[in-house]
Formats: structure tokens, sequence, C-alpha cells
């Protein structure tokens, strides 16, 4: 024992010297990389693109001016849209069709005679220039925009940019009645209105005053970049964010490429493509025992019966999206020759969006949420500019690629705020939407409307915006 | 005592397990039971009571100058969108190639010497069940000694009308003046179903295909037809199917150059996943791995790309049919996208589509006219909701199966592949069944001779054997 004991403890000491040191290396590194890892944010790829008409030019800088734009319109214009309003062809309905095979053509010749003889287009093109209207080049086309600056901010209030990205068949023009209660919203009686902001509303590139893209491959990354760059050209490093149908991917999108320059993202309606079983389970679970899977009464009864809501009638209601991520070029090309067409296909969605029991109205209930002279004045957006070819290409560039199921994997980091609709499309309950967003600060039963939120309900929708925006202010 | 009441129990066992079996088979055949015959009345608002008008008058396609030049103003005002760079067919029909042929139908084709040439086969109309049905009926030219006609229905589909039969009808009426063996001769009868051309488009609900069915099997017990046989693709298919689930005892043989399956089941899902490697096992034949495997381009993911339209016209025919009835360029991009695709899929490579490789314009824009002139694009698509509009597989007379002999002609460039091994479950007395060597899916106007001579054989075996007596 004795002849043994000085080695040992030789051993030990030396022993000692490296692996005490090694060990503290060891667990030190772990304890950074975890550390760094947690907030290593996972982004998209900004990439680059270019969508002018054929080659990108090598040299010289693209034209960074914005220039201001006012919207026009021609007696050539005008007549010619009433001489097709006038030789329109119509089918009539089956007895007792009421909405059920799509737009009632009885019904339509009513909206068509309002259009001929009583809608004027020109005042509503005075409407439209109320608010001050630009274009710019980016990656090779013009991006149109307005931008709207509150004309009287109260002393020491901080005006927040906000950039509003609409959908299909929509446009830049569903934001008209919002914005001043976004802009103003003393003047409208809203919450003392700490909260002001100025609004930039683009034009997604193929809709409306924005150039079509001549480049396959146009989706909503692409967008999502050309936003960004837009937002920098007008001087904001931060911003907040808020979009429904397209402009939720879009401003999803921005949200993953740039976190950093999202102060907020506001959306009013949630994709959700996440499939496999556990989701299987918890909707078959949700039927029963909603509180075990995270679902709330108001979760359970917009969501079943599930077969019924999220199967058969998403399946009634898609046939439009997939002709369009197909065969856009086919779809549209009659639309943008008949405007009668392009009317029943628009309005169509304002009905059936809105409210689904619209369907069994003769009338597809539309007058009874929005004036002729609004839903006309957005489906000539389309007419005037021959954009709506150029609008169904986005879900062929998008969907095709199963671009739509690539963010679920990133995940989005940046405070959120959901404003859940009752008459949405589908219901995405709050336990689904924290999967993916990760920082979600509101998420809000809204008590009524559509898909077509800020159309159909821009004061509920404004204040939950506000709201939202509030309590990240307050972060 | 005590044997006598054993043996009777066991024979009374005996007695139950056979009763059990004959009851099991008697249920077993229910799967061969008919179609009732679907009585309907199709005319707008209420049946009057009067007896039907039963009378067959002539019927001639007429035009006028106001219709002509009301179409070329559409056209001169025709608003086009350019296609994106390099994207052929890929996008829908290309609008480049869509100019060309508008300026075709503006300057070089003729329909009034269209209408004419729709006119030289004898047409006629008739009421059945409260609608005006349109039908051409030709009869041989000449018939040899002691031969009689047979009588063929022909039933279209979409986007097609009566005129894709145009070429196949001679070849069938007169075979020996086309170099066709004359043993057997036609008359032919194509109706154009109701909704298409110039049939009335029904005014109520719920007209589906065994709807059609029934009237055209009223059709051909007015003409007199006691006895015929019936052709079809397409819509058409599906409608002669339901024919020869309503009444196969006046049906002698069914020939079809589509034969879908609509009742899928575990069977056809687990030879989807091996028929790849195990064939035989599911009785697939080189032909059929061939066309149908990899599965998911060739199948799943081919069906997804080409049945958009389909899934609209099935949920809101009304909508999408609109702007179609009121701009005939967009009635032509739609319907020719469908001439292109179906023809040839590997088409959609190409900035013209191979249009023109198998069709010429004048056929192609004579089959449009039809829908344009008659202004029948929407109720054509209505058939589609009425049809589908509760899924797919879920009907009733799709879990029927059919006893009426019958041929199948196999075109290679149809969308998807339907092999012998599966329509047997539903065709049970399969005659004939082909691999044709070209051709698409509208194979009666790309390829009539191909056509005819699978039609005239299937018909030689069925008279042969007289096989319509055995069912």
């Amino acid at each position: 024992q004795t002849i043994l004991c000085p080695p040992r403890s030789f051993d030990y000491s030396q022993k000692n010297a490296v692996l005490v040191p090694a060990a503290a290396l060891g667990v030190g590194g772990v304890l950074v990389y975890w550390l760094t890892s947690r907030h290593k944010i996972k982004t998209i790829e900004m990439g680059d693109g270019w969508w002018g008409s054929g080659e990108r030019p090598l040299k010289g800088k693209e034209d960074e001016s914005i220039r201001p734009f006012k919207i026009e319109t021609s007696d050539k214009e005008i007549e010619d849209l009433h001489r097709r309003l006038e030789q329109a062809r119509y089918t009539p309905p089956l007895e007792g069709a009421a909405f059920h095979y799509g737009f009632n053509s009885s019904y339509l010749q009513k909206v068509v005679a309002y259009w001929r003889n009583q809608f004027d287009w020109r005042k509503q093109v005075e409407v439209l220039n109320k608010y001050p209207h630009f274009r710019t080049t980016i990656e090779g086309i013009d991006i149109h925009f307005i931008h709207v600056k509150p004309s009287y901010v109260p002393h020491g209030r901080a005006v927040q940019p906000l950039l509003m990205v609409h959908g299909w068949p929509g446009s830049f023009y569903e934001f008209y009645k919002i914005i001043p209660l976004l802009t103003e919203p003393a003047r409208h009686s809203l919450n003392e209105g700490d909260v002001v902001f100025e609004v930039i509303c683009p034009s997604i590139p193929g809709y409306g005053f924005s150039e079509a893209p001549h480049q396959k491959g146009f989706d909503s990354i692409a967008t999502a970049r050309i936003f960004h760059k837009l937002m920098n050209r007008l001087g904001f490093k931060e911003y907040y964010l808020q979009g429904g149908d397209w402009g939720s991917h879009i401003t999803t999108n921005m949200a993953q490429m740039l976190p950093q320059s999202v102060k907020g993202l506001h959306l009013n309606v949630v994709f959700d493509n996440k499939r496999g079983l556990r989701r299987m389970i918890s909707v078959m679970l949700g039927a029963y025992v909603p509180w075990l899977v995270g679902f709330t009464r108001e979760d359970v009864r917009r969501m079943y019966p599930f077969i019924q809501k999220n199967i058969y009638e998403l399946l009634r209601e898609s046939g439009y999206l997939h002709i369009q991520a197909t065969k856009p070029d086919t779809a549209g090309c009659g639309l943008n020759d008949s405007p009668v067409g392009l009317a029943a296909y628009i309005l169509e969605k304002f009905s059936t969006w809105t409210d689904k029991s619209f369907l069994h109205k003769d009338d597809g209930g539309l007058e009874s949420k929005y004036s002729l002279d609004e839903l006309l004045t957005n489906v000539m957006i389309y007419w005037v500019t021959s954009s709506i070819v150029s609008s169904m290409r986005f879900y062929k560039e998008n969907i095709s690629k199963g671009s739509l199921t690539a963010d679920a994997r990133v995940g989005v980091y940046v405070p959120t705020g959901i404003a859940a609709f009752p008459q949405e499309l589908a219901h995405t309950p709050r336990t689904w939407a924290k999967e993916i967003f990760k920082n979600l600060i509101t998420y809000s039963y809204m008590p009524r409307g559509g898909h077509f939120a800020a159309f159909e309900e821009p004061k509920l929708l404004a204040e939950d915006i506000m709201h939202f925006v509030r309590k990240v202010e307050q972060l | 005592p005590f044997c006598s009441s054993l043996t009777g129990i066991m024979l009374l066992e005996v007695f139950l397990v056979l009763g059990a079996v004959i009851i099991y088979f008697l249920l077993y055949k229910k799967k061969e039971e008919t179609l009732p015959f679907k009585e309907g009345w199709w005319g707008k608002g209420q049946k009057p009571d009067t007896e039907e008008d039963t009378t067959i008058w002539p019927f001639k396609v007429e035009t006028t100058e106001e219709e002509l030049s009301d179409l070329f103003r559409r056209l001169d005002q025709a608003r086009f969108t350019e296609p994106l760079e390099n994207s052929c067919f890929h996008y829908g029909t290309n609008s480049v190639y869509l100019r060309k042929v508008v300026s075709y139908w503006k300057n070089q084709f003729n329909w009034k010497k269209q209408v004419e040439v729709l006119n030289k086969y004898p047409q006629f109309k008739t009421k059945i069940q409260g609608i005006d049905i349109h039908f051409v009926h030709v009869k041989p030219p000449r018939l040899p000694e002691g031969q009689s006609a047979k009588p063929l229905l022909m039933v279209h589909g979409w986007p097609g009308s009566f005129y894709e039969f145009y070429k196949i009808i001679p070849l069938l009426t007169d075979p020996a003046s086309h170099g066709l063996s004359d043993e057997h001769i036609f008359e032919v009868i194509c109706p154009s179903i109701p909704g298409y051309g110039f049939s009335e488009a029904p005014h109520k609900k719920d007209f589906n295909s065994v709807s059609a069915a029934s009237i055209f099997y009223e059709l051909m017990l007015r003409l007199g037809f006691n006895k015929f046989y019936a052709q079809g693709g397409d819509w058409g298919w599906l409608i002669c199917t339901n024919l020869a689930q309503i009444a196969p005892n006046h049906m002698k043989g069914l020939h079809l150059n589509l034969a879908s399956v609509t009742n899928m089941g575990f069977i056809h899902l687990l030879s989807i996943l091996l028929g790849r490697y195990l064939p035989g096992l599911f009785g697939f034949q080189d032909e059929d791995v061939r066309r149908m495997f990899p599965f998911l381009e060739k199948g799943l993911y081919r069906i997804l790309l080409e049945s958009g339209y389909a899934h609209i016209q099935a949920t809101k025919p009304d909508t999408v049919g609109c702007a179609l009835n009121d701009s005939p360029v967009g009635l032509a991009a739609y319907i020719l996208e469908k001439f292109s695709t179906w023809t040839d899929l590997e088409f959609h490579n190409l900035e013209d589509g191979g249009l023109e490789r198998k069709f010429n314009l004048d056929d192609l824009l004579t089959n449009i006219m039809i829908y344009w002139v008659s202004g029948c694009i929407v109720s054509s698509m209505r058939f589609y909701k009425e049809n589908l509009q509760k899924g797919i597989g879920t009907q009733k007379h799709e879990r029927l199966t059919v006893q009426v002999p019958t041929g199948i002609a196999s075109f290679p460039n149809e969308v998807m592949h339907t092999p012998r091994a599966w329509a047997q479950k539903k065709y049970t007395n399969i005659v004939s069944f082909h691999f044709m060597p070209r051709g698409g899916h509208f194979a009666a106007l790309e390829e009539p001779e191909l056509l005819a001579e699978d039609i005239l054989q299937f018909v030689g075996k069925v008279e042969k054997e007289q096989l319509w007596r055995k069912t």
C-alpha cells in the first residue's frame, strides 16, 4: 500500500491538470453553443431577381427614382367598356340555383345594368386618386404603391410605418376605408390614437398598376424581397406589416427574410399546410376533448364538423385555385376580353368568401355588405390594367413549387398578431398558429367578418391592428 | 328416436347452410342488377298535362349576317395578354399562337361554308322529357343484297360535339368505299348531349349522365331500333355505359375509346404501389406498365395538372362559363388547350401547342363555333357539376357492373391509362381490348380509321357468336 501511494497521488494531480480544464472547456463550449443557437433565428434567403423583358442589362444602375403617379381614364376606354357591357351574352340560371352553380346570371344582369348606366368611372378614378400614388422600378419592373401620411401628428407621438399587402381578387383599393382609421384614428373616434401610422399599400407585381413580371418564377418570396427594397428605398429601416390572402404569405415571407426590419406582423388569415399524424389526431380528439389539444370552444365552433368545413367546403371553393395554379393563361383569357365575365368571376368570391350562407341567395348577398360602386371599382382596376392573367399566374408560380409549405419549416420569430375572422374560409386555432409564429403577441376572435376584412370590417381590423401594435411598442 | 332427432338436426343444419349460401349468392348477384331508367322533365316551368309531342322534324344549321358580323366585331376587339418568356403552353394556351388562330378565324375561316359541311348529313330534332334533342342520322348510301344496316349510337363528350364524328361516319356507313371490309355496315346516330350544341339545355337541376342515357334510350326506341350498338369516349363513355346498364337487352355491344375506373379500392392502390415490380400478379401487361408508371408522374401528378378545369366546372360552372359565352377568343383558348394537351401531353412544350399537327384549323374552329353560336358553354359545364358534385365513386351506377359485350380501344395518349385488369372489374364481358398504336383523347377526329377498324372488328366478334344473346 505504502509503495503505491506516492505514484497514485502524482497521477491523480496530472489527470486533474488535463481533465478539469478539458471538462470546463467542453461544458463551456456546449453552453456557448446552446446560448447562441437559441438566438440564432433561421431566415429565408433574400436572393435576387430580374423580371423585366429580355436580358438583364449588365451596365448601368437601376433607376431608383420614385415618380408620382395618377390614374387616368379616357372616353375611348369608357366607350369600349360600355360597348362590351351592352353586347354581353348571358345564360339563364337553372331554376332554383341561387349561387350554387356560381354567379347567378339574372343578378349579374342587374349589376351590369348599374355598371352601364349609373356607375361613374371618372368619379371613381378621382376617388382612387385622393391618396398619393407613386411608381418606382425595382428588379426591372415598375412597382405601384400609395403612400398616405397622417395629416396631423399629435405632439410627441411616433408615426409607425405600416406596409399593407392585398391579395387576389383584391387590390390596394381594399384598404381605402381602413387607411383613414390608421392615419387619423382620433378623427374616427378610435382609441385615443396613441398609435398613428403612415400607410404604404403596394400592388403586387402583376396586379393593378404594378407592372407584370415578364419572366417565369415570380413568387411570394420575390415579392417579399421587392417590398423590402421598396421600404428601404422609402427610407424605412423598421416597419410593421399587415396582410391577408396573398398578402399574408408575402408579409410572412418578409418577416422570415429580414426579421430585424419587421417590428411586427399582423395577419387576418393564416395559411397552415401542416399535415401529419399529430395534426390528424388533434383534429379527431379536438371534437371530443378540445381542451386536451389546446382548442377553445370558439375554435371548435369554427372548425367542426371538420370534414364538412375543411374538406368538403374547401373542395367546393377551390376550383379557381386549381385551374389558376395549372392553366392561368387559359383561365384568364376570356376574363380579359369580357368585363361581364370578369365581374362574375371576381364578385363570386366577394359573395362566398364574405359569408358562406350567401350561396343560398339569388343575389349572392353582395349588396348587404358592400356597395356596387366599391365592388365595381375593384373589378375596374383589373379591367383597365388588363392584369387578370398575370394575377392568376401568381398561383402557378407559388403553388407548383410547393413553396407554400416552405415557410412553415423556417418559422416566424417577429412579434405577430392574428385577427381570426369567423367567416374566413378556414380557421387556424391559436395552438396551430403558435407552431409557426413563435412570438405570437395577440390572437383575437373577431365577432364578425370574412375574407376581405379590410374592405368589409375596417373598424374591427383597425382596432385589432392598433391593439397589437400598442402591445408590441410596450415590449 | 334419438337417432332420428340427431339426423333431423343434421338435416336442418345442412338446409340452413344451403339456404344461407343460396341467399348469399342471390344478394351477391344483386351487383348485376340493372340501373333504373331515370324519369325526368327538363323543360321550363311546370310540366304540362298534355301528352308529349313525339314527332321528329328535320333540322338544318343556319347562320345570319348579323351572327357573323357580331363574331367579327368581338374578334377585332379581343384583348390579349403577352405570355411569359419561354412559356410555350405550360401556363395554358399561348396567346401569341392564339393571335394567329384568331387571324385565321377572321380572314380565312368561312363559317357559311362550314355550315354547309355540317348540313351534309341529315339532322333532326325531337322533344324528349321536355327538351329538344338534336341528332345526326346517317344511313348507308348502299347496302349489299341481304344485308341490313346495324344501328350505331355514337356519343360525344366535352369540349367536343357531334361534329367530331364527321370523319368516321363515312367509314362506318360506307366502309367499302374507304378500303374497309363491308361485312358490317352501320346507320349512325350522333345526338348532342342536352346542354351541348343544338340540343336544348335542361332548365332543371340534376341532369346527369343517367338522365342523358335515359333520354338517348328513348330516342333509339322512338327511331324504331330495338337492338343497337353504342360507342363513346369522354362523357360519351359514361353515358353509353349507363345506357348499357339501363337497357342491356337492347344493347348488342358497347364500344369505348375511354374506360375510366371511378370505383377504386384497396386492390387498385396495391396494384399502383406494386404493379411495376409484380405486373403479372395484378394482370398488367408490358404496355400497361409502360403507360402507367412511374405512377406519381404519369398518374397522380398528371391528373392534378390537367384537372383544374374539371374542378372548377364541377363547382362553379356558371361563373367560369360566363366570360367564355361572351368572348369567342376566350372560348377558343379554353377549348383549344384541351385539343392540344389531350392529344399529346408533350404538346405543352411546343409554342403552338402542336394543334395543327393532328387537326386542321377549320375542324377545330367549327367545333368551337358550335359552342359559340348555340351559346351552350355554360350548360355544357353544368354537366360536370351534376355528375361530380357528390364526389367521384359515390354514385350508385358507379358500383354496378356492365354485362353487355364490350370492346375497348385504348389510345396511348389518353390522359390516364386504364389497364384491362381494372376495366374488367366493371365491364365483365370484355370481348376485345386493344392497345392502339397512336392517338389521344379525341380519337374519332384524330384517328378515324384506327377507331373505325377497331369498332368493325369488335362488332364482327359480337355478331359472329351472337354474343348479345348470351347476356
